[in-house]
């Protein structure tokens, strides 16, 4: 549709009619949000959750469609066959503001609901029902999280809710849309600031030569490469052939956080340098680190981040750094100089804030003394701009004004159960802790709620193997194995296991593998063929 | 809109609002204890009771519409109701500052002018004692009001809290007389969010701040977890300049004031000893060792323009976070595109 955010906003989501939940346990990863979600089911909405896991929303949902990790493709391209076949799409959206209609409506002719029912274990009816619902309510929005993108066939199922809000028009006012929830505090902000290889700021093409001219007037006429750069996953194999030598590592834990851990963690011993800027020390600086600087926590500084609808909060320090520790902003600068740069002084963050702003047109109305008191959502060009609260209104936001549909056919994941495997693994967070849990494990009080590494195993599964609720178990994958406590449950079906990757001493990324989307190598965390054992202790 | 008479004066409204709103907006404070924006009409303190002409009793001005018409008396004799309440409630209520929160009660008898008669024999109910760290429950301070176990009913949808016994015995306890821990409690603390005499209260594991609670400095600022981006006020000891607890603000517009377990009480790692407090460099021994500022930027510079010069600016590689803000992640990459070079940077958050 031609931006990469959230449609709407927050507070729209408790007057919607219609809520479709796929691939977001929002009670556990956006709990205040999901608040909105209760709240629109108190009002009257109906709920639709589709996730592998009978999560704590299907509680209070209309109905649980529960699909088969990585089958997202064929139960929405079914729902699309269902309101094709039956009329639903909305002809006069599609006539004025859509491109490539016909090919998505014959691709999705193939995906009827029984033959969905064989791939996702859906029952048909269900998705006949879904899809009309959807299609009927104006106020109809959807919600979906890296249940969607933690996949190798991602884009393939962004394009296919894509194509589902398109073909009904569920798009450009409020209480609609097609919503990415997202899972950090500042990843919207991140990706805004063109901490990206393929943008500049406000994402401006990293290949196009206006662009470059742009940025390097405004940069003291610095030369700027016209090299592609590389992803994360090209950066990580990168240590292993040789292509990158040195890294520059900022609050990141990839020895924890990539698929496949322990491989990456290995490449690090590649390296030929690497600086480390973090809170605390993790297992990979402390053994590989040449330059550790320390950090400042949220708390300890002055800024602000974007959430997940496009809202540009302020972020305010309360405490001061402990010891020597520095704000990051000041030790990315004096590193710069360091190198040789030629910097501009940067007294306060709003400065940072004037120059990006500045230089990326969606962002231009944004001023700190306009930020105070609510914060603004971007697109704001300029300062009468009030932001925006939906996106795509009136028409979608691609050069050419009409939203474009694509057909996507279904990819079977990349590692399927077998024998020698037999169960598929799933992976996500809990609403204990966060990440690698670097922050959360040192929180007394909340460990007393949620320590141990645990995975859940359905009744049958457990019964089959001799396991009984807290017994330890090995979970073990092609690439390494670990050891779990059993959480035995109706959550997962038979055949699907789920662990949470918060756990330093059972990282479940040493269980997952590491080929990702071929587009945008999104690594497929959500589907891995494990085989359960029983543990000796 | 529709228009009423509110202490002779007419005024208007929109229609189907709480009178105990639509007063306030016209500068007519009626106070109240058990009523929460957040929560549904509830009427259970009665500390609210206005005359409303016609009608055999008089109403909670925190459960009724307003009415075409209506006539309205705050300041009748049914105001005077307000302090024997009050006094009733004090002469039941036995620790005023749990937790070192503001209390609604204690501050409302100060403006009326209200005192305990006498406090109750059989005032003093059974305390509750619950293993999780995090929160705690004074039924002494408790008045009853119900907003905590609402705010588990209405706002999280879930069973956590319960009323346990009846008349002076009654108290507010976790389902089935569990821990919070083993509940469906999420450990929001949303219910000591809405509590008014601070019953339900902060547990503090770096000791507790109580009496010093109006001293606390409050920093607006933005929670540090997942994209919600919830607005959170950071309150700090202004003398030992830490993090004593986490609230919020029902004016905040995206969370409403509304917390998670994290929001709301995962900060100490801010304020935890594993911190790193200075450089390191790697020593020849091959370990981590203590150095200056200066050190540290002029090590870790020869060694990128080292490798730069070896392998070229493409062979170094910039990994930011959302853990930064944007001006920081602004400046990483203006670091990796205009100081070393190359267009690599990315995150772990590429998703």
């Amino acid at each position: 549709m031609g931006r990469g955010a959230s449609t709407n906003s927050i507070p729209e989501i408790e007057d919607c009619r219609f809520l479709l939940v796929i691939g977001s346990n929002t009670t556990e990863a956006h709990p205040v949000l999901a608040l909105r979600m209760k709240k629109a089911v108190r009002k009257g909405a109906m709920l639709v959750v589709c996730d592998p896991r009978k999560i704590w929303l299907t509680k209070i949902a209309k109905r649980h469609l529960q699909l088969r990790p990585g089958s997202d493709v064929w139960l929405i391209n079914a729902m699309m066959h269902v309101i094709f076949a039956e009329g639903l799409q909305d002809d006069a959206y599609i006539a004025e503001h859509t491109e490539g209609v016909e090919m998505v409506r014959e691709i999705v002719s193939r995906y009827t609901p029984e033959a969905a029912e064989a791939v996702t274990g859906v029952p048909a009816e269900d998705i006949r029902a879904t899809a009309r619902e959807y299609a009927s309510e104006r106020h109809a929005a959807i919600f979906y999280t890296l249940g969607i993108t933690e996949h190798a066939c991602a884009v393939d199922n962004i394009w296919s809710l894509s194509n589902l809000v398109l073909a009904t028009g569920h798009l450009g006012y409020e209480s609609t849309g097609l919503n990415a929830l997202r899972g950090q505090n500042n990843v919207q902000g991140l990706n805004d600031s063109g901490a990206n290889p393929a943008y500049y700021p406000g994402y401006q093409a990293a290949e196009d030569p206006e662009v470059l001219r742009k940025f390097s007037e405004a940069w003291g006429g610095v030369e700027l490469t016209e090299t592609p750069g590389y992803r994360l996953d090209q950066i990580l194999s990168g240590l292993y052939d040789g292509r990158v030598k040195a890294l520059y590592l900022v609050g990141e834990n990839p020895g924890h956080t990539e698929p496949n851990a322990k491989h990456a963690a290995e490449g690090f011993e590649q390296l030929e340098f690497l600086v480390a800027q973090d809170l605390f020390l993790n297992e990979l600086t402390e053994k590989y680190a040449d330059v550790v600087f320390p950090a400042s926590s949220f708390a300890e500084k002055d800024g602000t981040f974007t959430n997940t609808e496009r809202r540009i909060n302020r972020v305010r320090a309360g405490v001061p750094c402990p010891g020597e520790a520095r704000v990051d902003r000041d030790i990315v600068v004096s590193f710069a100089r360091a190198l040789g740069a030629d910097w501009p002084e940067y007294p306060d963050a709003e400065s940072v804030w004037n120059e990006f702003a500045d230089l990326s047109p969606n962002w231009n109305g944004v001023r700190y003394d306009r930020l105070q008191e609510t914060g603004l959502q971007w697109p704001c060009v300029d300062r009468d701009d009030p932001g925006t609260r939906f996106l795509h209104a009136p028409r979608p936001a691609r050069p050419n004004g009409r939203g474009k549909l694509w057909p996507v056919e279904y990819q079977p994941p990349i590692e399927l159960p077998d024998a020698e495997y037999p169960l598929t693994l799933s992976t996500g967070r809990t609403l204990y802790h966060y990440n690698s849990a670097t922050m959360t494990m040192r929180e007394a009080g909340i460990t007393d709620k949620q320590e141990d590494p645990f995975f859940e195993i359905s009744v049958e599964d457990a019964s089959a193997l001799g396991l009984s609720e807290g017994d330890w178990a090995r979970l073990v994958s092609r690439r390494g194995d670990l050891e779990a406590r059993a959480r035995i449950s109706d959550r997962v079906y038979p055949g699907l296991v789920w662990m949470a990757l918060h756990f330093a001493q059972a990282k479940v990324n040493w269980l997952t593998h590491d080929v990702g989307d071929p587009l945008i190598g999104t690594p497929e965390y959500k589907v891995s063929a494990v085989r359960v054992e029983r543990a000796s202790r | 809109m529709v228009e009423f008479t509110l202490d002779g004066a007419r005024v208007s409204a929109p229609e189907g609002e709480l009178l105990v709103h639509a007063a306030a907006r016209h500068g007519t404070f009626i106070p109240t204890l058990c009523h929460d924006e957040k929560l549904d009409p509830y009427g259970g303190c009665r500390m609210c009771l206005v005359d409303l002409e016609g009608a055999p009793r008089p109403v909670p001005a925190c459960a009724q519409r307003v009415r075409e018409g209506m006539v309205v008396s705050t300041n009748g004799e049914t105001g005077a109701l307000r302090r024997t309440l009050t006094e009733m409630l004090l002469a039941e209520h036995l620790s005023p500052n749990p937790g070192g929160r503001p209390n609604e009660l204690t501050d409302l008898a100060e403006e009326l002018g209200a005192q305990a008669p006498f406090l109750l024999p059989d005032a003093a109910r059974e305390p509750y004692e619950d293993r999780n760290r995090l929160m705690g429950y004074d039924p002494g301070a408790c008045i009853l009001c119900n907003r905590c176990v609402r705010y588990t009913q209405e706002v999280m949808q879930c069973s956590a809290l319960v009323f346990e016994g009846r008349g002076a015995e009654a108290r507010v306890v976790p389902t089935h007389g569990h821990s919070w821990l083993d509940t469906e409690c999420e450990l929001c603390g949303g219910c000591l969010s809405v509590c008014p005499t601070g019953a339900i209260h902060e547990q503090f594991l770096g000791g507790s701040p109580a009496g010093h609670e109006r001293a606390l400095r409050k920093t607006k600022t933005t929670c540090t977890f997942c994209g919600v981006g919830c607005q959170i006020d950071l309150n700090v000891d202004p003398e030992t300049k830490r993090i004593v607890k986490v609230t919020s603000d029902p004016s905040y517009v995206s969370n409403e004031g509304n917390l998670c377990v994290k929001g709301r009480f995962a900060f100490n790692f801010v304020h935890h000893p594993d911190r790193l407090t200075r450089p390191l460099v790697r020593g020849d021994d091959g370990k981590l060792h203590p150095a200056s500022w200066d050190e540290a930027l002029s090590l870790a510079a020869a060694g990128m323009n080292g490798v730069k010069e070896r392998h070229g600016a493409q062979s170094i590689g910039l990994l930011a976070s959302a853990r930064l803000t944007n001006e920081e992640n602004y400046l990483l990459q203006k670091l990796a595109r205009g100081v070393i070079g190359t267009n690599s940077i990315h995150s772990c958050e590429a998703t």
